[in-house]
């Protein structure tokens, strides 16, 4: 066995993790229709027929690459991910799921601006002004574009209520 | 005297609120079908005359949540209780999708605002059928039962609903095909790999007009109003009904209708219930209809409450029968 | 000839300085809804409709049908520039066209996918004018077994045999097929797999899981990377266009290929989407040497590119002729006929014939209109590469999220593709293949549709695919491409031999 350094992750680890998150994936699908009936009838096949079949493909699937995974593998000592490279994903990440809370409570236009001006702020480097700037100007052109021109209606929150805008 | 002062003063105050809403902000139109389908097609005809005759100062926005039948829609409907900006349009599908899948909303999660027009069901043959009237055809069905393939729109709805009526009706068994939507079914039938479908007449017409399809018989009480020929010196006119023509269904139609969230003043109500009045009396209005050969019908308030009922009761008797009923 | 004459007037209406001002506006318009991973041609076409009212239908049609193809090439824009189709039939192009991309050849691919897609679109239109009345007999042919037979062999031709990992394709394309049945079914008019979630009842969209899959996935591991799209330093030069152009010649087959791949799924009518990945499926298999694909082989983007827009083109003649959509486009254009007073269908060739020829004349000149833009403006669109990432990625992602909020106004939809993103990076890193889950999410209802409405005509009996010459050679053909691998190694073809068959989708 190879030692990795604390803190990453092996990709034999990953590969397990994935092969049971689609194996449970699976086991949902089989379920999900087996309630829908998974017989033949006279009149073809029931709505849940393919579905159960194909639930049941990903399982084997899903254990065959479980079993080569953890017996017969090839990519022994294979980091799939360490700190270092983690840190930027996570950098990465973590501002998008912030962005999808910010949006769902502020609505889409501040969400996008404050995503945006943090992003180029704090990733980017650059200096408060600009990215402020940049940051409205894109959530103008969206409104423009979205609202305006193609009259299709962002999610909207609070703000844009005191503003009048709807 | 003071009786009635005391019932004027109330009925007063209960109608100013009605005078005051308007609505303040854009209003959402929720389509219960895909772009280019029938439903939309209804709803963007009655946007572009509210906004040609200006009959609402507040912008329209028009938005297709055709997913699932139009459960989507509807369930998002739903979803805003009380909202008086989401304007849903449909079919009878409102009350009909509840009863056979378990969609997460019930019919009485919307109010039903008015209904406009009614559709039509007509039974269609391939042009070059020997069948020329309905009891040639239900005659050739009862003799090879299950053998005559009827295709149509979707399951478990209006179409299908109506195929079981005729079975019903006439003793004869028929093996229903869903496709996606009437298109389909229609150039289906023009190849001549279905046998019938019961398509509304918008569905059908450029098929019938080059000869591809013919149709039997239309479940109307009377008949369509006369009109320009369409094929072979014939016209919509010249149709006869299914009762006249020996299939004892009086009629069977599908309502285009409007609604709103439940919970909504009655003023919002009252408000599109006069926008729609006005909007069924355009002639753009007549236009639209005429050119799908609909017929007009503005129902609303208890005579659209009354007309529910009755499909309701129709609908569910064959969904009965048929063990699709979802409770 | 009579059509020919027809078209001459066609030519006559439409060249006129108020229907040239108006195929650039619709084009432009189209680019723009194109690009946006929300929008799409459908909804810009709607939108524009109740503009056209009180336009005459020619101009109107002109109007809309230039949007359409505008839109068709906005769509491969974002796929070769950040890996997001924005329409589904420019999924395929990604495959080969953002390697290409990355590579620093930008402005090379999006020429080629530009001009070839212009060459797609001509020959359709050619089909149209040529065999308008024909074809139209020959696509009344289809029916439900027909269709089953056209998707198996869409898929046929795409899975090899022989991918690096048989388990993890087959797990990823089951997922696909998956999450195409999630939603109303409709022959039986229940709920599938929704597991009691609203948000589930409208199904899974397709474009939310590319969203996800293609576009977050892809930024994570640029990120992880370290990968900036700064590190893309070539120049944008005017040449550079002019370089590409020159060499489309040397993909003349491949070219030719994929428009009969695509006039015949367009017309059948299976759609683009089908056509592309076929056409894509075809040139891999049938390269010399496929080393390339995956990487960014010119074949990549010609194929899937050429296919697509010959079929986009095509599929307008069911519409016109037979009154079919062939795609949701064409449904809202054939919603607009009707309201501006024409019945689509058959007659319509004979009634109003300036019409269609109005139309069909526009096509040659808005296609040829649509590719002078955009291949006008690639030096620009290549530029956008060189904006730092940190201001590019996150406008990015603001654009998904919008979009993804824009197709069902869902905010469920924005988690699904965070959740798809990080699906995406984890099958990318451990080498599981993302486009057999796209193929089967795209055609899989599709075809599950076709085979159950095929069983209930045939009472239940699988005979009903050989019962005619025409879907029995369509699953005969199906059949030799998915066996094709182990039959040419049998007839020693050459191009298959020991290793290169390994190469299939691994890199996908």
């Amino acid at each position: 066995m190879v030692e990795f350094e604390r803190g990453s992750v092996s990709r034999k680890t990953m590969e397990i993790v994935t092969a049971l998150l689609t194996a449970g994936a699976g086991l949902a699908i089989c379920y999900g229709s087996w309630r829908s009936g998974i017989g033949w009838s006279d009149m073809g096949p029931e709505a849940g027929y393919f579905p159960f079949y194909i639930g049941v493909l990903v399982i084997l699937g899903s254990l065959v690459t479980l079993v080569r995974s953890a017996f017969f593998y090839q990519h022994d000592g294979e980091i799939f991910l360490d700190s270092k490279r983690a840190r930027p994903v996570l950098g990465f990440f973590l501002p998008v799921g912030a962005f999808i809370v910010v949006s769902l409570l502020l609505g889409l236009y501040v969400g996008t601006a404050l995503y945006i001006f943090g992003s180029m702020k704090w990733q980017g480097g650059y200096r408060w002004w600009v990215s402020a700037l940049a940051a409205l100007a894109v959530t103008a052109l969206f409104y423009l574009v979205f609202e305006i021109g193609f009259q299709v209606p962002l999610l909207k929150g609070p703000i844009e209520g005191w503003l009048g805008i709807y | 005297m003071l009786k009635q002062i005391t019932l004027a003063m109330l009925a007063t105050i209960a109608a100013a609120p009605a005078l005051a809403f308007e609505p303040a902000r854009p209003v959402e139109f929720v389509v219960t079908s895909g772009p280019g389908g029938g439903t939309d097609n209804f709803a963007r005809t009655v946007q572009s005359i509210i906004s040609k005759h200006k009959l609402m100062d507040a912008s329209i926005v028009v938005t297709n949540k055709g997913g699932g039948s139009g459960a989507e829609g509807f369930v998002y409907a739903a979803g805003h209780k009380g909202d008086p900006y989401k304007l849903t349009f449909g079919t009878n599908n409102e009350y009909l999708l509840p009863s056979v899948a378990a969609v997460p909303y019930k019919a009485e999660d919307l109010t039903p605002v008015a209904a406009l027009a009614l559709d039509e069901f007509l039974v269609w043959v391939n042009g070059e059928s020997k069948v020329d009237d309905i009891k040639a055809f239900v005659a050739a069905a009862k003799a090879e039962p299950k053998a005559i393939q009827f295709g149509g729109s979707q399951s478990k709805d209006t179409d299908q609903i109506l195929v079981s009526t005729i079975a019903d009706a006439t003793g004869a068994e028929f093996r229903y095909i869903p496709f996606k939507s009437g298109g389909e079914a229609a150039v289906q039938l023009a190849g001549g790999h279905i046998d019938a479908n019961v398509n509304n007449p918008n569905e059908n017409r450029g098929q019938w007009q080059a000869g591809m399809v013919k149709p039997l018989c239309v479940f109307r009480p009377d008949r369509f109003p006369k009109s320009e020929p369409v094929h072979d010196g014939k016209g919509w006119n010249d149709i006869p009904t299914c009762a006249e023509a020996g299939l004892a269904i009086d009629s069977y139609r599908m309502p285009r209708t409007v609604w709103l969230p439940a919970g909504v003043d009655e003023a919002a109500v009252a408000f599109y219930r006069d926008v729609l009045k006005k909007v069924s009396e355009t002639q753009e209005w007549s236009d639209y209809v005429a050119k799908t050969s609909q017929t007009s019908q503005f129902m609303a308030g208890d005579d659209f409450k009354a007309y529910q009922t009755g499909d309701r009761e129709n609908v569910r008797k064959v969904l009965k029968r048929e063990g699709w009923l979802v409770e | 000839m009579g059509n020919f004459g027809y078209l001459m007037d066609g030519f006559a209406t439409v060249i006129t300085t108020h229907h040239i001002v108006i195929m650039v506006i619709g084009v432009m318009l189209g680019i723009l809804v194109g690009v946006l991973p929300g929008l799409g041609a459908p909804n810009g076409v709607s939108l524009l409709l109740p503009l056209t009212f009180t336009m005459d239908p020619i101009s109107a049609i002109i109007l809309l049908s230039c949007m359409y193809w505008g839109a068709l090439f906005g769509g491969s824009t974002t796929s070769i520039l950040f890996n997001i189709p924005g329409e589904p039939s420019s999924v395929a192009t990604t495959f080969d066209g953002y390697p290409m991309a990355r590579n620093g050849q930008a402005t090379r691919a999006l020429t080629l996918a530009f001009m070839s897609a212009g060459i797609g679109a001509l020959a359709g239109v050619v089909m149209i004018t040529l065999l308008s009345t024909w074809v139209a007999r020959f696509a009344l042919q289809f029916s439900s077994p027909e269709f089953f037979a056209v998707y198996f062999l869409a898929f046929a031709s795409f899975i090899g045999m022989g991918a690096n990992a048989p388990a993890k394709t087959l797990v990823t394309m089951m997922l696909g097929f998956a999450l195409a049945t999630v939603g109303m079914d409709t022959i039986s008019g229940g709920l599938r797999l929704t597991f009691g979630i609203p948000d589930l009842i409208k199904g899974v969209s397709f474009l939310v899981a590319v969203m996800g899959l293609f576009g977050i996935g892809e930024l994570l591991l640029t990120t992880e990377e370290g990968l900036r799209f700064d590190g893309i330093k070539a120049r944008v030069r005017a040449v550079d266009v002019l370089k590409a152009l020159k060499e489309m010649p040397r993909y003349g087959w491949s070219i030719l290929r994929s428009t009969l791949i695509g006039i015949w799924m367009g017309i059948t009518p299976a759609g683009p989407t089908a056509a592309s990945f076929m056409s894509y499926g075809l040139a891999r298999r049938f390269a010399k040497d496929k080393s390339q694909f995956g990487k960014g082989d010119p074949r990549g983007i010609v194929s899937p590119e050429t296919a697509d827009h010959s079929a986009g083109t095509s599929a307008l003649l069911p519409m016109l002729a037979l009154g079919v959509p062939g795609s949701a486009t064409a449904a809202v254009m054939m919603g607009g006929l009707m309201i501006w007073g024409m019945t689509p269908g058959p007659m319509l060739f004979i009634e109003r014939p300036d019409f269609v020829w109005g139309l069909i004349a526009s096509m040659y000149l808005g296609n040829v209109v649509a590719v002078l833009l955009v291949l006008t403006t690639v030096p620009l669109y290549a530029s956008i590469l060189r904006v730092p990432f940190s201001i590019v990625g996150p406008v990015i992602v603001a654009i998904i999220f919008s979009g993804a909020y824009q197709i069902a106004n869902s905010t469920f939809d924005m988690w699904l593709v965070l959740g798809f993103g990080v699906l995406g990076y984890l099958f990318k890193k451990l080498d599981y293949p993302i486009a057999p889950l796209v193929l089967a999410m795209v055609l899989g209802d599709k075809a599950e549709d076709a085979f159950r409405q095929s069983m209930l005509m045939s009472n239940g009996s699988l005979t009903i695919f050989w019962s005619n010459p025409l879907v029995g050679g369509i699953m005969a053909l199906g059949l030799l491409m998915l066996a094709w691998p182990v039959v040419a190694k049998a007839v020693g073809l050459r191009g298959i031999r020991r290793g290169s068959a390994t190469t299939h989708s691994a890199k996908l």
